[in-house]
């Protein structure tokens, strides 16, 4: 028994366990128990896996219509799999005490939550086409399950999602269909060893379905419109992993696929006919885009999970783009941004929902002032969103600089424009959310509303320190990312505790994070020790243009935030992909009613005499009576 | 290899003598012809699990009626592929026997017959014989779509069987047609006789006409305008015999005759196309049908257009799948049909059921899903074999059918999950949730559902049968040289 069998056995008998038994008061203590023994197992399986051609195989091989399924784990799978079995972790502790007191469907969060993990490890560990594909569907029907927990909005954007992610599938069943129809084999190395004779018409169909197919679980533009929703009424700490880890999966099957066994350089190589561009650009183009149109979409919600889920697109955007540069900075960066991302988007959510648990809404129109009441949960939102805007010292910030640089480094400005508007976006809306929910006067109905509590505080506040930590020692996580750049076959970024080397720039975090520290201590020190402390400032004082007004009306600006940007970006956003969607569904819907009203029987002496006319005049065609 | 085995002829005979003799007996009095009826049933499983010992090694059983030698003789022939529909038929009709509630013993007869007819449907070795069991099964279903009692259910039956009437003039035509040309009607005479006689433009002409002659059972393109009446009209059980089974034993015989006689691509293309057409607009027409029974007839008729397309393609394994879709459809849909039956009305009004009746509401996922072909169901298997075959094929029109079939499956996923979906919703303003399910009346559901559960478990076991199967089956010269060792 492999530990790849162990860890998946353990991940299915948790499924099986807390399906049955996930009411139990202790379930989320036991699933973090059993999260964080996987966490170790796949830690334990790191060394095979360091040089980049090692795997971790299973003894579990069934033949199945004469195709034997493998399952084995190589470094880039396993990069994803610490990535599910720790963000698991924390969902679990979220969910572990009061949380899991007061939700009536306990056992179904906990029972998907560990299916997800399951399939997301069986996906991860595939080892030829056909066991990638199953795992995919696995994925996708599991993480539909896991939406479509709390009924009515949720089971709608479930059903949007559901409809995306097959369509998706589909793609890519017949993608690898048609690799097994024209190789023989759904095997991952003779696929490869494949690549090179095959057409380039045969590599744009592949390239074209595999992406969509992978396209639409990352959320790409114009495959978005499924995501934000379906991820944002799912409730609590699934909500949390599925922003974490789920759209992750897209990336993971891009890497694999169009990366690894299709390459990317092949890919490059694939030219558009009439415009200067390939295939290898066109992708990077649909990053920048997604980049870019989801955060300014996120910019207008009013609603605090809609917000974060709508910036989990474009921020998917930048790793895609980061890994299609392909260079060992750009890898490096696109899949350091994976495990930046998991850390701060996880505190975030955690944090939106820990509001949500106290104050029982997020709409960012009916909250403010907070940060008297939630002080912790206020730090580690005000953390999450320094790293999702990525500034220093989180460590979305090393991410993003990384990929700003390997756009300079490898010449293409106008995506490094691109990824700075998407930037502004972020901070833009970032502070919305924060300013919104924390800031400003507390509105009297929220006179009353606690801290949340430690089962829910610590899992964030602990995922914020990861963010931090990985932010002023960058090295940590460029030590888990290289054993996935090595597994890619993509040359290794030298780096150091504190950043990367670089000979055309290398970044310290050290220094960066030191100075910082340094130069803020300054500034409290001015502030707080030398200044004047005589005029405290209560949260409820109002003042206009610097001048003390009345406090007897609370009052706090959050409704319509940025207008004059809203109206400046609103016509570019009228919904062009909102539109092609229900236009695609009419269009579905008057096929089916042509198709459903064409059933009258007292039509088909008609039909049988156009079948007859035309079928004996086909037949007659070759040669006549 | 003319058999001696003339246990053969028992899946005809029985059913049909004790069809005959059930309403004599029933005029005495109704129990003991009730229990006649379904002694003979389990009878009949009993003699197709025999035979099924008899070739499942791959042997076949060839029996001469009267003695008389073919050609000139009337042979019922038996391979793995007849007694595995014989087992279909068979299963399928006593897991649906008619209940006390429909009264006297019509349905009971007209069940025997059907029984009796759709055996020899598949066990016919000529064309006349197949024509005539044909008959014989669609009398029995007029009957039976009609035997609600209801004015809608005469009605439908009616207009059934007056569509049917027509289709059977035209294979009667088509029937004609290949007597005219090759002078006989014994399908491994034929066999020998098509590539000199029935290759042309002639050759093509009969199969259209016998294809949409017995395409009206098997649901073909354009002929299937009465599927969504008469299943909705009729009883649940009806409805789910008559597209779980009959349906499947026309496809076969269509199987039959392109193996054996109308091997060329025309008839192929044919085929395909007839498919083809019925896999859109049945998955078109379900997306917006208005009630479950009406979706199963529509999903009914696009699985039917998927198993024509399989056939089509020229490869042993596409006939493989074409039988793995068509098994796979009935197990599944009569299960589905059940469910159908009892939650009639809107589907808009399903909202509560998986509250009423949870084990319903389960069956109807794992149904759903693995006909929409979700792995690891069986349903996947099924498709994965049909499509690899698909976009193996040297023709690239198949690939192009492929993706068509792939498109569609994002439909059928789409209606089957906005049903599925609503189950789980409270009903919505004040409408009240649907019925209880009394488990008596899914019990069929549940023991299909077990058996599609069972096998995920054993899918490649079921797999190389099915191969061999199909290699028996696609190998013309088999069939001929069993039942005329001296032609080949």
């Amino acid at each position: 028994m492999s530990l790849l069998d162990l860890l998946l056995l353990l991940s299915l008998l948790t499924t099986l366990y807390l399906y049955a038994f996930g009411n139990h008061r202790n379930a989320g203590h036991l699933g973090m128990v059993v999260y964080a023994v996987a966490t170790g197992l796949v830690i334990a399986m790191a060394g095979p896996l360091a040089d980049g051609t090692g795997a971790v195989g299973s003894t579990f091989a069934p033949v199945m219509l004469g195709h034997v399924l493998s399952w084995s784990m190589d470094g880039l799978g396993w990069f994803f799999a610490l990535l599910t079995t720790g963000a698991a972790f924390f969902a679990s502790w979220y969910m572990s005490g009061e949380w899991n007191a007061e939700q009536p469907n306990k056992r179904i969060q906990h029972g998907t939550l560990a299916l997800n993990v399951f399939c997301m490890l069986l996906l991860l560990s595939s080892g030829d086409l056909l066991s990638l594909f199953i795992g995919w569907e696995f994925v996708s029907w599991a993480a539909f399950l896991m939406m479509t927990q709390l009924g009515s909005h949720a089971a709608r954007a479930a059903f949007r999602y559901m409809l995306y992610a097959l369509a998706g599938a589909m793609a890519v069943f017949a993608a690898i269909l048609i690799v097994k129809a024209q190789i023989g084999s759904f095997a991952f190395a003779d696929l490869r060893a494949a690549v090179p004779a095959l057409s380039d018409g045969l590599k744009w169909l592949l390239f074209g379905l595999f992406g969509l197919g992978f396209g639409v679980k990352m959320a790409i533009v114009p495959f978005h419109l499924w995501q934000a929703p379906a991820y944002s009424f799912t409730p609590g700490a699934s909500s949390a992993f599925l922003n974490a880890v789920s759209a992750r999966m897209g990336l993971f099957a891009i890497l694999l696929v169009l990366g690894k066994l299709i390459g990317f350089a092949t890919l490059s190589d694939l030219a558009l006919p009439l415009i200067p561009m390939d295939a290898k650009t066109l992708l990077m183009w649909v990053a920048a885009i997604t980049m870019v149109v989801p955060t300014f979409i996120a910019l207008m919600q009013t609603d605090a999970r809609m917000l974060l889920t709508w910036h989990g697109i474009g921020q998917g955007g930048y790793m895609l783009l980061g890994v299609l540069v392909a260079t060992p900075l750009g890898t490096a960066a696109g899949l350091m941004h994976v495990l930046n991302y998991a850390s701060y988007q996880m505190a975030l959510v955690l944090a939106v929902f820990a509001v949500i648990h106290r104050t029982g809404t997020a709409d960012l129109d009916e909250l403010g002032g907070l940060i008297k009441r939630m002080p912790f949960t206020y730090l580690a939102l005000l953390m999450g969103i320094i790293g999702l805007a990525g500034l220093p010292p989180m460590n979305g910030f090393v991410s993003k600089w990384m990929i700003y640089k390997s756009l300079l480094d490898t010449q293409q400005p106008l995506l490094l424009i691109a990824a700075f508007v998407g930037t502004l976006g972020t901070i833009l809306s970032v502070y919305k959310l924060i300013h919104n929910i924390f800031l400003g006067q507390l509105r009297a109905e929220h006179q009353k509303v606690g801290e949340a509590p430690g089962s829910m505080l610590a899992p964030m506040l602990i995922l914020a320190g990861i963010g931090f930590a990985t932010g002023f020692f960058p090295g940590l996580a460029l030590g888990v990312v290289d054993v996935a750049q090595a597994a890619l076959g993509v040359e290794l970024l030298p780096h150091g505790l504190g950043g990367v080397y670089l000979a055309t720039g290398s970044l310290n975090m050290i220094w960066v994070v030191g100075i910082m520290i340094g130069a803020i201590g300054f500034g409290a020190f001015v502030f707080y020790v030398i200044g004047n402390r005589r005029y405290g400032v209560h949260q409820f004082d109002n003042y206009a243009g610097g001048h003390f007004l009345s406090a007897d009306i609370r009052y706090h600006f959050s409704h319509e935030f940025y207008p004059g940007l809203a109206r400046l970006i609103g016509p570019w956003y009228r919904g062009s992909v909102v539109n092609m969607e229900n236009g695609l569904m009419i269009g579905l819907k008057t096929a089916g009613d042509l198709w459903h009203g064409a059933f009258r029987i007292a039509y088909t002496p008609f039909y049988l005499l156009v079948a007859l006319a035309i079928g004996l005049w086909w037949a007659g065609l070759d040669g006549g009576f | 290899m003319i058999g001696t085995a003339h246990q053969i002829v028992l899946p005809v005979v029985l059913p049909l003598l004790a069809a005959f003799l059930l309403p004599l007996v029933g005029r005495l009095h109704v129990w003991p012809a009730r229990l006649l009826g379904q002694i003979v049933g389990v009878l009949h499983l009993a003699v197709v699990a025999y035979l099924w010992t008899l070739v499942g090694g791959g042997e076949t059983i060839v029996s001469a009626l009267g003695g008389f030698a073919p050609p000139l003789g009337i042979v019922l022939y038996a391979d793995r592929l007849s007694v595995l529909f014989l087992l279909v038929l068979s299963v399928g009709i006593l897991l649906f026997w008619p209940r006390r509630e429909h009264g006297g013993t019509r349905a009971d007869t007209l069940t025997l017959l059907l029984l009796g007819g759709g055996s020899g449907l598949v066990l016919s070795g000529d064309l006349f014989n197949i024509f005539v069991f044909y008959e014989i099964v669609a009398v029995a279903s007029y009957g039976l779509a009609a035997s609600g009692g209801n004015a809608a259910g005469f009605g439908a039956a009616l207009r059934y069987l007056l569509l049917s009437a027509l289709g059977s003039a035209l294979a009667l035509l088509g029937i004609a047609l290949v007597y005219g040309a090759a002078g006989t009607l014994n399908l491994a005479d034929l066999s020998v006789l098509a590539p000199e006689r029935l290759s042309g433009p002639m050759g093509l002409a009969a199969f259209l006409l016998l294809v949409l002659g017995f395409g009206v059972k098997a649901e073909l393109f354009p002929v299937n305008t009465w599927v969504p009446e008469v299943y909705t009209a009729a009883p649940t059980r009806v409805t789910a015999i008559l597209a779980g089974v009959v349906s499947k034993l026309s496809m076969v015989v269509i199987l039959r005759l392109l193996v054996l006689i109308f091997a060329d691509p025309g008839a192929q293309t044919l085929l395909l196309v007839l498919g083809l057409a019925g896999v859109i607009a049945g998955e078109l027409a379900a997306f917006r049908a208005p009630d479950l029974n009406r979706t199963f007839a529509f999903s009914s008729i696009a699985q039917l257009g998927l198993v024509a397309v399989a056939f089509s393609i020229p490869d042993d394994l596409g006939i493989a799948a074409g039988i793995a879709v068509a098994v796979h459809h009935a197990v599944v849909k009569p299960g589905l049909f059940v469910i159908a039956g009892h939650w009639t009305g809107p589907i808009e009004r399903l909202g509560g059921a998986a509250r009423v009746s949870r084990p319903a509401a389960i069956a109807f996922v794992l149904l759903s899903l693995s006909i929409i072909g979700i792995p690891p169901f069986p349903g996947f298997w099924v498709k994965l074999l049909l499509l690899g075959e698909a976009f193996a094929a040297v023709d690239p029109v198949y690939a192009l059918a492929g993706a068509v079939i792939l498109a569609a499956t994002v439909v059928e996923a789409a209606y089957l999950f906005r049903a599925a979906a609503l189950m789980w919703e409270p009903p919505e303003g004040d409408n009240r949730p649907p019925a209880a399910f009394p488990l008596a009346r899914l019990a069929p559901t549940l023991v299909l559902t077990l058996l599609i559960l069972l096998a995920m478990g054993a899918v490649s076991p079921l797999g190389e049968a099915l191969e061999a199967m199909a290699a028996e089956v696609g190998d013309a010269a088999i069939y001929v040289g069993n039942v005329l060792p001296g032609r080949i």
